[in-house]
């Protein structure tokens, strides 16, 4: 069992697995069911981030795996590269593979993942079936206000129904 | 014998599919009188062709005033009423075709992923202050409609506020002008020769032309009286130069940009959807008539097969474990020896409240003989209260059971009766169908609506007839 740093005001559910040495910041949620595993590495999660229920983080590196602010990590989603920037979404059941890493601003549909290897660039949109690609020309603006709402609604309403880890 | 692969298919004798003419082997056990009804099945059952008639019964339809059987190939569809599968607005039949089989209201397919446009609030800020007007999003793909200029004043009628962006364009403007011109020439060329008619009815000169090359004729003759068309928006000289440059490189010097003909960078409006309604391919009597309405899911008539056929099923147990009646194992044991009997077993339900006489007849093949020992007996009606009656009915005399075992009744309960086949493979087979002719009648005592006389309702007894295959599966040869 490794350690587990939360900054005050993370929110992370006891029903979470959480394994290894794991790293939360400020703001940043963790639903039930979700799954952080420092396997080989540690995993540093930013600020304000949301990891929904099912979704799995999990180190295969040595190196640690660095997640950014203001990320949202849906449901079913697995992360298993070296790590994402800030702001990405990472929409229901999509993945990110094998040593890949995401920039800024990225968004992996669902069901989507990206090749084991690349680097994506920042402001790719990864969507559809045959999956294609295109860079997003809106930046950030139109998320950060939806995801700064979530992240209020669900700092006042995950607390009253699940029991919370609390930070030391 | 894989037991989940048992399974039974009805037969529908499409009059749309080819009929062979080469006699069947007509059960033993059906008389004279019902030979003609199995002439319909012909030797189809072996042939592949069979497999193209074939239907499980939750697809088939049932017309009660053919008492005939219906598949999805002999009834006619017709649609029942328009509506947007997104905003599920019903369209008034009459406007469909104005609105070109979309919906007319917000719903957009998003050009790059075709997912379902949302109208979001443009973040930007406009003038003093207010709000900078409204965008089509994809929460898919993450495509707004910025990328093409498209923002909107009002949240909602977005289409019709596409349409008057679109009217602004010089390509719409000429469109729209190239239309009127020509059905002012077609108007032309529709009247002109019939106030010809009169006067040069008798011509031989006109008839002559009439016959020769028609319409042509009549078109370039008025066509020469029209005024030349004298474009809206391009200089007549654009044409010129456009013939001359349609070099794609050339494209900039265009009177209008070349991207305005890519129409696909644009999103759509969704498409309509139709509910169906379908009649009998024959008597035009109507089988399904959905409610109109979008939300609706209920049908106004449904007259599905399985509601007035039996249903035959190949049960894997007869008995619930509590039960002591003892029974044979419902599917004979695999592989089978070539001229050893063994039974199998199929159940038949009731799906009327009146009750139902049941025969069963079988044909013998080449490759195995099946021996139906209760060729007639009875379906007792539908009652609610059988789906509650989770206990064995033990009403049955020991008596009653001996006798209904020695005809060939393996098990009865509710509406249910489990009947006994007897199997004489002669070839060893691999898989193995039994088709069976199931003739059942019952009686119809709905008042009679012709006569307007409800007293005397009519007892009509109904009878249907039809072919059922029962597919015991794929059977597995055992390892020696």
């Amino acid at each position: 069992m490794g350690r587990l740093h939360l900054a005050p005001r993370a929110l992370v559910c006891k029903n979470a697995v959480i394994e290894g040495d794991v790293q939360i910041g400020n703001g940043t949620v963790v639903h039930v069911g979700a799954s952080i595993i420092a396997k080989s590495g540690p995993i540093v999660i930013g600020a304000n981030n949301i990891i929904c229920e099912r979704a799995t983080i999990i180190n295969n590196h040595s190196t640690p795996l660095m997640i950014g602010d203001g990320n949202l990590l849906e449901t079913d989603s697995r992360i298993e590269g070296r790590g994402i920037g800030h702001r990405n979404i990472v929409q229901v059941r999509s993945k990110v593979t094998g040593s890949s890493t995401l920039g800024n601003n990225c968004v992996v549909s669902a069901t989507c993942s990206t090749e084991p290897t690349e680097n994506v660039p920042d402001n790719t949109v990864l969507y559809g079936n045959p999956q294609s690609r295109r860079t997003r020309v809106d930046a950030d603006t139109d998320h950060s206000a939806v995801h700064i709402k979530h992240l209020e609604y669900i700092h006042e309403m995950l607390p009253r129904y699940n029991h919370i880890i609390e930070a030391e | 014998m894989d037991k989940a692969n048992a399974s039974v298919l009805y037969y529908c004798p499409c009059t749309g599919c080819m009929r062979t003419s080469e006699a069947p082997n007509a059960p033993s056990e059906v008389d004279a009188e019902q030979r003609p009804l199995l002439s319909t099945r012909g030797s189809a059952v072996q042939s592949g062709l069979a497999v193209m008639r074939l239907w499980p019964i939750e697809r088939l339809y049932y017309c009660d005033d053919c008492s005939e059987v219906r598949c999805p190939r002999c009834v006619v569809e017709e649609p029942a009423g328009y509506h947007c599968p997104n905003c599920l607005f019903d369209v008034p039949t009459a406007s469909v075709r104005s609105e070109k089989n979309r919906c007319a209201r917000n719903c957009f397919q998003c050009p790059l992923c075709t997912h379902v446009l949302s109208v979001v609030e443009h973040d930007g800020l406009g003038r003093d202050g207010e709000s900078a007007g409204f965008l089509l999003s994809c929460a898919v793909c993450f495509w707004d409609s910025r990328a093409i200029d498209w923002v909107f004043e009002k949240a909602t009628g977005i289409s019709a506020q596409v349409e008057r962006l679109k009217a602004a364009e010089a390509s719409s403007k000429e469109y729209a002008n190239l239309l009127d011109y020509w059905r002012s020439v077609q108007r032309a060329a529709s009247h002109r020769p019939a106030t010809r008619l009169s006067a040069a009815a008798s011509s031989a000169a006109f008839k002559h032309r009439l016959a020769g090359s028609g319409t042509h004729v009549s078109a370039a003759t008025t066509v020469d009286a029209v005024p030349p068309y004298k474009a809206a928006c391009y200089e007549n000289d654009d044409h010129e130069r456009v013939a001359q440059q349609m070099a794609l490189d050339d494209a900039r010097s265009l009177p209008f940009s070349a991207d305005q003909y890519n129409r696909s960078g644009e999103p759509q409006r969704v498409r309509l959807h139709m509910k169906l309604s379908r009649r009998c391919r024959i008597c035009h009597h109507i089988l399904i008539k959905p409610e109109s309405k979008a939300q609706a899911t209920r049908f106004k008539i449904q007259l599905i097969a399985a509601n007035f056929l039996p249903s035959v099923t190949v049960p894997t147990a007869l008995a619930s474990p509590r039960s002591r009646v003892s029974v044979l194992d419902p599917i004979p044991a695999f592989p089978l020896r070539v001229g050893s009997t063994v039974p199998c077993v199929i159940r038949l339900a009731n799906p009327l409240y009146t009750e139902m006489d049941v025969t069963v007849a079988a044909t013998s093949d080449d490759d195995v003989t099946v021996d139906v020992l209760a060729s007639q007996f009875t379906l007792p009606p539908f009652a609610e209260l059988w789906e509650y009656d989770e206990e064995e009915d033990d009403e049955s005399t020991a008596a009653a059971r001996s006798d209904d075992s020695r005809r060939g009744i393996v098990h009865r309960h509710g509406n249910r009766v489990a009947i006994r086949l007897d199997l004489t493979p002669h070839t060893q087979v691999d898989s193995l169908t039994i088709p069976l002719h199931i003739i059942c009648s019952h009686v119809d005592d709905m008042p009679d609506i012709d006569t307007e006389d409800t007293a005397s309702s009519s007892r009509r007894i109904v009878t249907n007839s039809f072919w059922a295959y029962i597919s015991l599966g794929t059977m597995h040869q055992a390892s020696k």
